[in-house]
């Protein structure tokens, strides 16, 4: 009996009575016919169904794209769990709508003096200690204005938005090194280093990438502006980055696409970027030293743009911080190998993933032997000599994944395909497996950690063109889950992304996850994780007037607001210190106020402070946004702005 | 108060004090450790709570989800549940105290059955009391909260339901182990035959009976 089968008796051999079955609709056979389902289908199901109160086994920490939102997803049921907010406003979250996420997303999170309302996020980034992933923060890029967020994975909120002084767009992020002591933001489209004008004849001159290296601190959960540091990169438009681990440790690696220097038409019928970026055979393999980049830079060999320290690129290039490698034509993906020695690079425009040895490049490094110097007097290596070897796998061959046995998994884009591959020896035959369509990256279980644990694969698609029942022309993306336990691949579950594209994610033991039920005690503020400037306790809540300034100190809990009445007068500003002082698990309560566009939200022990100008005399309800108990809808009260005179 | 006991019967009178006087001590150090001991439990599952709520009653306080339960019981307007039985909570350590020193004195006294009725005032005093204030929060609702009930009295032991909540409410260890010392008392209390005791002294005299 082959595994559908066993599953068939199994299921059919339940002891629900003959008349419920009826009711249900038939029994297995019936439904599947009715259905239109095979035994694979059916096996697939089983494989991924989790009935209600089960829990999945993983978390999907995925991008959402210029949704400028995280969402997580557990792994094998496909169930949507949360959406982090991140560069948008979002009001279930109450961030960015008038409470102290404001802080985070138009304070901190603005770039050049400009309020962003959105992001473009690519790679969301777990911290690791020891090259596995620790469950304690993500970090993800934002691709259109160059900026990092640090997430907190205890209560899966944005705790920092740094900007990139020196860049107008970073791609290659937010990876981070085998101990997280680095975040790496790299440059995509080269501008003038730090802003300011240059025409686009003077591209070779002054435009540059740059790699930034974010320190972050881990005690304090935060990035450290201060103690970060650039290093400065011809205008190749670097792409995808992964940092080195065991072997590698020490060493970032990053690919670039237009060593061609081309910008465009220029106005001047030069040919658009997409022609004028693929005309080399080869592009660069950036290899870069970050210990010898960190002494330069403690040296004092670095300039500062913009408060950012920079170390020139003619210091990194005369002291090999930064080295290439020849790479096929305009490459995507650049992914460390699980053992740190070996770095794959697969071509959009090649067949191959090429694999190279980290050990190779290193003994060429220390011999000196290098095969010239690029027009900005960076050494290369000889392409043949730092390989270990190419692997054909397909048209448009993009990221590389890893599972826990010696597989990798490359995203290959114009066949819609996953292929796996050997990437130790190169010596078996890739087998490939379709997926629903155009897939961009993909991701295994703990999949670039020192550690994958193999099992599942998810294929993150571009595109879903007949998967789902139509919603207008803009359809969603289509994350597509692999089976690949199994001698051969096997897709066993669709989910559709209704948001912005989705880049990159990675796929997380669940267990690693600690998150919190509450904040305890009552009156956290989330975003600096210390209490509350303004918290009170029951008890304390009052309203203090200082001229045209109204504290007003808030509790909150089922199923009223203390106080609930609050008078002001037109013209004041007003503050109100809100701290929810319920302990129990889920007893969410939110905030909002009639036309002064607030709405917070205030979960079990959470401080929030909404501050705003009474500027409109009248009446203004507010109220519980939370379905938060029976009495839900009496869990309101009046704001009374005074008119002036009045 | 020990009234013309034989000769004969002296030696083993003396060895029934110290036995005695033995088991009140232990049935002091049970109440002494039941103390620190959660002595009652009540169990709360609703639909919306799947791991329940449980409230835990200590001699000198409760312990649990305490700020829950209050929030449930002011939609039916019940008073706070920290407000309950303020006297017991601030001297049932003296009480406690006070109840095993004079376990052991009436033992040392020879209060025969004395020991065992103080250690059973303990667990009994403690099941009336907290009758008494579980009758008089759930017959003291405040007219004015949203929920209006009719008076009750909530469930001490067994099952009981209000609402969408169905309570389960029992002893915990602290309790037990107040019954523990109410059979030390009893132990204290009662006089083996004497040739149970290979030191006997021969069968000069009628044996003790039992106590009545």
């Amino acid at each position: 009996m082959n595994g559908a089968g066993l599953i068939l008796r199994l299921l059919t051999a339940c002891e629900v009575e003959e008349e419920e079955h009826e009711a249900l609709g038939g029994d297995l056979e019936s439904i599947m016919e009715s259905r239109g389902l095979s035994e694979a289908d059916i096996l697939a199901a089983a494989k991924t169904y989790t009935p209600s109160g089960k829990l999945d086994e993983y978390v999907l920490l995925a991008s959402g794209g210029h949704s400028g939102l995280v969402l997580a997803i557990g792994v094998p049921s496909m169930r949507i769990l949360k959406y982090v907010a991140v560069f948008s406003p979002e009001p279930f979250q109450g961030y960015g709508m008038g409470g102290l996420g404001d802080a985070v997303l138009y304070g901190e999170g603005k770039q050049r003096g400009r309020t962003l309302t959105w992001g473009d996020i690519h790679h969301p980034n777990l911290s690791e200690t020891n090259g596995d992933y620790d469950g304690e923060f993500m970090f993800v890029n934002d691709k259109a204005n160059s900026r990092i967020a640090v997430i907190d994975l205890t209560d899966f909120m944005t705790k920092q938005i740094v900007t990139n002084p020196l860049l107008a767009s970073s791609h290659g992020g937010a990876i981070v090194t085998p101990n997280t002591e680095y975040v790496l933001e790299v440059s995509q489209y080269a501008t003038p280093l730090g802003g300011g004008f240059a025409p686009l004849a003077d591209f070779q001159k002054s435009y540059r990438g740059a790699a930034t290296f974010w320190k972050f601190d881990r005690e304090k959960g935060r990035i450290d502006p201060a103690r970060s540091f650039a290093v400065e990169l011809p205008p190749y438009a670097q792409d995808i980055s992964d940092a080195g681990k065991f072997a590698s440790d020490g060493y970032v690696f990053l690919n670039s696409w237009d060593t061609e220097m081309a910008a465009g038409t220029l106005g001047e019928g030069k040919p658009f970027l997409e022609s004028g970026a693929s005309q080399n055979d080869m592009d660069y393999l950036h290899v870069v030293d970050l210990r010898k980049a960190e002494s330069l830079v403690a040296a004092g060999r670095a300039v500062e743009i913009n408060g950012m320290r920079v170390l020139p690129l003619d210091v990194a290039a005369k002291e090999h911080v930064l080295v290439f490698v020849p790479e096929p034509k305009s490459p995507h993906g650049c992914d460390v190998t699980p053992d740190g020695t070996g770095i794959v690079v697969a071509g959009k425009l090649d067949t191959h993933a090429s694999v190279y040895e980290f050990s190779k490049i290193k003994d060429l490094i220390e011999r000196g032997e290098f095969t010239g110097t690029d027009p900005f007097g960076v050494s290369v290596l000889d392409f043949q000599k730092s390989l270990r070897g190419q692997v054909e796998i397909g048209l448009g061959p993009l990221h590389t994944t890893f599972d826990d046995t010696g597989h990798a998994y490359t995203s290959v884009f114009l066949d819609s395909t996953v292929v796996r591959w050997n990437y130790t020896q190169l010596d078996e035959p890739p087998v490939s497996m379709p997926v629903q369509y155009n897939i961009g990256h993909l991701t295994a279980a703990e999949g670039d950690t020192a550690h994958p644990k193999g099992k599942w694969v998810v294929a993150m698609n571009k595109m879903s063109q007949d998967r789902y029942v139509g919603t207008g022309p803009l359809q969603p993306q289509n994350f597509q889950l692999i089976d690949i336990s199994g001698p051969t691949m096997q897709l066993i579950a669709d989910l559709p992304i209704g948001l912005g594209e989705p880049h990159y994610a990675q796929l997380i033991k669940a267990d690693k996850l600690k998150t919190l039920q509450t904040y305890t005690p009552a009156g956290v503020n989330p975003y600096t994780d210390a209490r509350g400037t303004g918290a009170v306790a029951p008890g304390e809540e009052r309203v203090e007037r200082s001229g045209k300034k109204v504290d007003v100190y808030m509790t909150v809990i089922r199923s009223h607001f203390t106080p609930d009445t609050i008078e002001v007068n037109e013209g004041d500003e007003v503050t109100l210190h809100i701290t929810s002082i319920e302990q129990a698990r889920d007893q969410t309560h939110g905030f909002a106020i009639d036309m002064y566009n607030v709405s917070v939200s205030l979960e079990p022990g959470r401080y929030e402070e909404v501050t705003f100008l009474a500027d409109t005399p009248g009446v203004f309800p507010f109220y519980c946004t939370e379905f938060c108990s029976a009495l839900h809808l009496e869990m309101a009260g009046y704001l009374l702005v005074r008119p002036k005179g009045g | 108060m020990v009234t013309g006991p034989s000769t004969a019967l002296r030696q083993p009178k003396t060895t029934h004090r110290s036995r005695a006087i033995a088991f009140a001590a232990l049935a002091a150090a049970s109440m002494g450790a039941s103390w620190f001991l959660p002595w009652w439990r009540f169990h709360l599952l609703a639909p919306q709570y799947p791991e329940g709520l449980e409230l835990v009653v200590y001699l000198h306080g409760l312990g649990g989800d305490v700020q829950e339960v209050d929030i449930i019981n002011h939609y039916i307007g019940m008073a706070h549940l920290a407000d309950a039985a303020p006297l017991e909570r601030a001297w049932s350590a003296w009480l406690v105290a006070a109840f095993a020193l004079a376990t052991i004195a009436t033992a040392v006294v020879r209060l025969r059955w004395l020991p065992a009725v103080i250690a059973a005032m303990l667990p009994v005093g403690f099941l009336v009391d907290t009758w008494y204030w579980l009758h008089r929060y759930g017959n003291t609702l405040d007219p004015r909260a949203p929920v209006h009930l009719d008076p009750f009295t909530p469930v001490l032991f067994g099952e009981g339901h209000i609402g969408q909540f169905s309570t389960q409410a029992g002893p915990m260890a602290g309790f037990a182990l107040a019954l523990v010392a109410v059979v030390f008392g009893v132990l204290a209390a009662i006089r083996p035959r004497a040739h149970a005791s290979p030191a006997a002294p021969p069968r000069a005299a009628p044996p003790p009976g039992p106590a009545r």
